[in-house]
């Protein structure tokens, strides 16, 4: 990123502005990037997601709009914005009215700190794995927001599940963090990316060692995602929409894509702590593999680092999705019992395991 | 520490009442401490219809009493009056009226299981059921022309002869395994165990001081299939589905059980009906129907519990008063009690276990 | 099904093969064959009116051993005694019937108008009902326009 910082500073310099401006507002380039990018990856999760929804209860999906149905979701977003955005008469204003962005927020946040490649992180601090868990429970607090301003009891009932459901898999979360924080010996995100670099490719990463952490990790995150089938705040068919249910227009729009940015965000979380990030699967990158050290070969490894880890991703939210059209839904009590009971334990054992199993490797990993 | 109560209304526009049912609920956090029941929202008066209209101006509507299950309904009212008039059936029009209802029994029986799941968040397998369902309503609408509110059965008989019989031979061969793909996905399911196991346990005494009947109340150990006393199944072998535990569970195994059950009791009737001479019935002229004076009373095992018709008749040519019992209604009354010190999401499970639809609720 | 007990605490009853009427102590009754009898479910309560201001109320009862229906007729004007401490299913056919008759069951406390609008007049399914309610006008002939 610093070439784009240096770039910055002496474009400013230019017009004779000091340096301290260009240091404050610098951020602002990368998290329009960000958004950007991001819009464009939830219209496409949007997109597949009702493909493959489609595709296993053996359905066509949208095929109306656009070739293969692709401007679906675009056509959705305009209806979305275009619709009347109504406030109950009884609802907090303010507080209705500020909870969605409260949610978009803390998640492009949480994308501004992950190394997407080697040389692309926008905001790189040495313990950015920490800041993630934090900016990754955040919109539990809005959506407890949007729920109790909306003054309705369904609302309510699917904002309390969520602070009950989100508190209980966030322990469970950290220890698993702590096991990888371990074995990686870094609190850095590039650094536990570069950690699982090895020879072996794909057998270096973390989710061999730490394979029980990773099974916990990801059901935690499904929990924290509010994704079946712990979809309990959103449950349709017991809260009608829960905590969203008198959001219209814009606002719900605003929702469901902080909604679908989470899902993205974490599965590149999950897929940089176990699933080697950005790094090859077959230990050697393609592009200098066979392109050798060449400047084409050097701009394509960027390249494919990023494919490397959207991929990644890619797989963890179609396995997400399968979840999805497969289980029903779980009940509140079994899902606090199965995380107090069931997940945190096994989650402090986990931990306790991977600190041997550090130990007696040494330092050969 | 003081506990607030509130009340939650729970429909009638509800994504999971299965139509216009509203449940006063009287929530503590989740917890239910009491529910009461509101219906009334599709009333269409059908027993006052009964009484302004002749009996052939009724049949038709005599189908939307329980739009999932038309043919239980038509042969019920045309049971009842055909008591009156004394008719026989022969043996080929009895068995065309037992393969279209147990048909339409497990068309019903299919889109409770996928309607039971969704209540239960799980979506696919309400697609899953349709699509079996389809083939099902593919059959009866080019048999008689209509998918759900048939008007087939008539004074005297049937309106035509049986055909395309090979899609029901087609039908009875995908449905078991399709069956089994229903054990894969969801009976053997842990989330859908742990929803459905010991919630919403009805017992004996109390199933049959609610009278609930059919499926439900076989669910809890009680042998009662009208079906076994019934003229039109005498020649059928079948065995009732009895399960004993009384949950949520039971009941949607018992309610699969009843399916392969169906499909048993086609297949028996299949080969002699491929093999039948052509049909033979003693039609009535409907215009010059008179129902003679009396009290008359019929049962029909619905798909939904027992379903009868009382019909007071004083000779002229419309009915003096005419009454429905249906099973959903009493369901619905079950909820008072059943509901009460469950969690709101098993209770939205528990409702839907009994399998309530409310245009048979309001008539 | 052996009647003897029931024919001596009942007198007056009139006992036929599948139907019995009575003129008074309902509740008596259904509670001695509820109790006393295997007559364990109350399947249905039918109202019919008799056109002279009388409702006939019939008790629907069933007993599963055996498989036994038994119809329990009694004529009542305006009011009625409840059941519903007896079976719980009364619940639901008491309040239609109060719906759609008028009948009132004294002691039934959760009687109102279920499939009726709160504020209609008449009972429909009584013969002496008359459609006066404006809300109905659009099914008079007169008013196809």
């Amino acid at each position: 990123m610093n070439w784009l910082y240096y770039w910055y500073i002496e474009f400013l310099s230019k017009y004779n502005i000091p340096q301290i401006v260009g240091d404050i507002t610098f951020y602002v380039i990368p998290f329009c990037i960000i958004v950007a990018v991001l819009l464009i990856v939830v219209l496409i999760l949007v997109l597949v997601e009702r493909k493959l929804l489609g595709f296993f209860t053996q359905r066509k999906g949208p095929n109306r709009v656009g070739w293969w149905g692709l401007l679906q979701t675009l056509a959705d977003a305009i209806k979305l914005l275009t619709k009347e955005n109504i406030t109950p008469k009884k609802a907090d204003r303010f507080l209705f009215n500020l909870a969605p962005y409260l949610t978009f927020i803390p998640v492009v946040l949480a994308l501004g700190i992950i190394p997407y490649c080697s040389e692309f992180t926008f905001v790189n601090t040495s313990t950015n794995a920490i800041l993630y868990i934090i900016l990754a429970a955040f919109p539990v607090l809005s959506i407890f927001l949007a729920g109790w301003a909306s003054n309705n009891k369904y609302s309510l009932l699917g904002g309390m599940r969520n602070i009950a459901q989100v508190l209980s898999y966030e322990l469970p979360i950290s220890f698993v963090l702590l096991s990888i924080v371990v074995l990686a010996s870094s609190m850095n995100l590039t650094g536990i990316t570069l950690a699982q670099s090895t020879l072996l490719g794909g057998f270096g990463w973390f989710c061999i060692p730490c394979a029980l952490g990773f099974v916990i990790m990801f059901i935690c995150i499904l929990a924290e995602l509010n994704r079946c089938p712990f979809d309990l705040p959103e449950a349709e068919s017991e809260l009608i929409c829960g905590y969203n249910t008198e959001y219209s227009g814009m606002r719900f729009a605003v929702f469901y894509l902080s909604e679908y940015s989470m899902l993205f965000a974490n599965a590149i979380f999950l897929s940089i702590l176990f699933l080697g990030g950005y790094l090859s699967p077959f230990g050697k990158y393609l592009s200098t593999y066979f392109l050798g050290d060449t400047v084409v070969g050097n701009i394509l490894l960027y390249f494919e680092q990023v494919f490397w880890l959207f991929f990644k991703s890619g797989i963890i939210i179609f396995v997400i999705m399968w979840i999805r059209a497969t289980f029903p839904r779980i009940a509140p009590y079994d899902l606090l019992k199965f995380s107090w009971k069931f997940l945190l334990p096994l989650s402090i054992i986990n931990l306790f395991g991977i600190v041997i199993f550090k130990y007696i490797m040494g330092g050969a990993i | 520490m003081t506990v607030t109560t509130f009340k939650l209304n729970l429909g009638p526009q509800h994504p999971s009442t299965h139509g216009v049912l509203r449940l006063i609920l009287e929530l503590e956090g989740e917890k239910i401490l009491s529910c009461e029941p509101d219906v009334g929202y599709l009333h269409r008066g059908m027993e006052k219809m009964a009484e302004k209209m002749t009996c052939v101006q009724y049949l038709p509507t005599v189908d939307r009493i329980d739009y999932l299950a038309g043919f239980f309904y038509s042969e019920l009212f045309i049971r009842n009056i055909e008591k009156g008039l004394h008719i026989e059936h022969s043996k080929k029009t009895k068995a065309i009226k037992v393969l279209l209802l147990e048909l339409n029994r497990i068309a019903s029986h299919l889109l409770w299981i996928g309607a039971f799941l969704m209540d239960l968040g799980a979506t696919s397998p309400f697609f899953y059921a349709f699509r079996e369902r389809e083939m099902i309503l593919r059959y009866f609408e080019k048999l008689t022309g209509q998918r759900m509110m048939y008007n087939y059965f008539t004074f005297g008989g049937v309106r035509r002869d049986i055909d395309y019989l090979e899609d029901v031979e087609d039908i009875i061969k995908i449905l078991p395994s399709k069956l089994k793909d229903y054990e894969r996905i969801i009976t053997k399911n842990p989330i859908f165990i742990s929803r459905t196991q010991g919630k919403g346990i009805l017992d004996i005494k109390t199933a049959k001081n609610y009278a609930i009947t059919g499926v439900n109340l076989r669910a809890s150990g009680v042998n009662y299939d009208l079906r076994s006393f019934d003229e039109l199944y005498r020649d059928i072998e079948f065995n009732p589905v009895i399960r004993n535990e009384g949950d949520s569970l039971s009941r949607y195994l018992a309610r699969v059980e009843e399916i392969s059950e169906s499909i048993k009791i086609i297949s028996q009737l299949l080969d002699y009906l491929k093999k039948a001479e052509p049909l033979k019935q003693n039609l009535i002229n409907p215009l010059t129907m008179r129902l003679p004076e009396g009290e008359y009373y019929s049962e029909i095992e619905a798909p939904r519990g027992l379903a009868s018709c009382y019909i007071k008749s004083t000779g002229d040519e419309k009915l003096y008063r005419l009454k429905w019992r249906t099973g959903s209604y009493y369901s619905v009354n079950l909820l008072r009690k059943l509901l009460v010190g469950n969690y709101l999401n098993d209770a939205i499970a528990i409702a839907g276990s009994l399998d309530i639809i409310l245009p048979e609720v309001d008539k | 099904m052996n009647y003897n007990d029931f024919k001596t605490y009942f007198a007056d009853a009139e006992v036929t093969e599948d139907k019995v009427i009575i003129k008074d102590r309902l509740h008596d009754t259904i509670e001695f064959l509820a109790t006393k009898m295997p007559f364990d479910m109350l399947k249905e309560i039918t109202a019919v009116d008799s056109g002279n201001g009388e409702t006939e109320i019939i008790y629907h009862m069933y007993s599963d051993d055996g498989n036994e229906d038994l119809f329990v007729s009694t004529t009542v004007r305006e009011e009625a005694e409840t059941i519903t401490d007896i079976f719980k299913s009364a619940i639901a056919d008491e309040n239609e019937i109060y719906d759609l008759f008028g009948v009132k069951f004294n002691g039934n406390e959760n009687l109102k108008r279920i499939y009726m609008p709160e504020d209609w007049e008449g009972f429909p399914l009584r013969k002496d009902y008359v459609e006066t309610d404006e809300r109905l006008a659009w099914n008079n002939d007169s008013h196809n326009v």
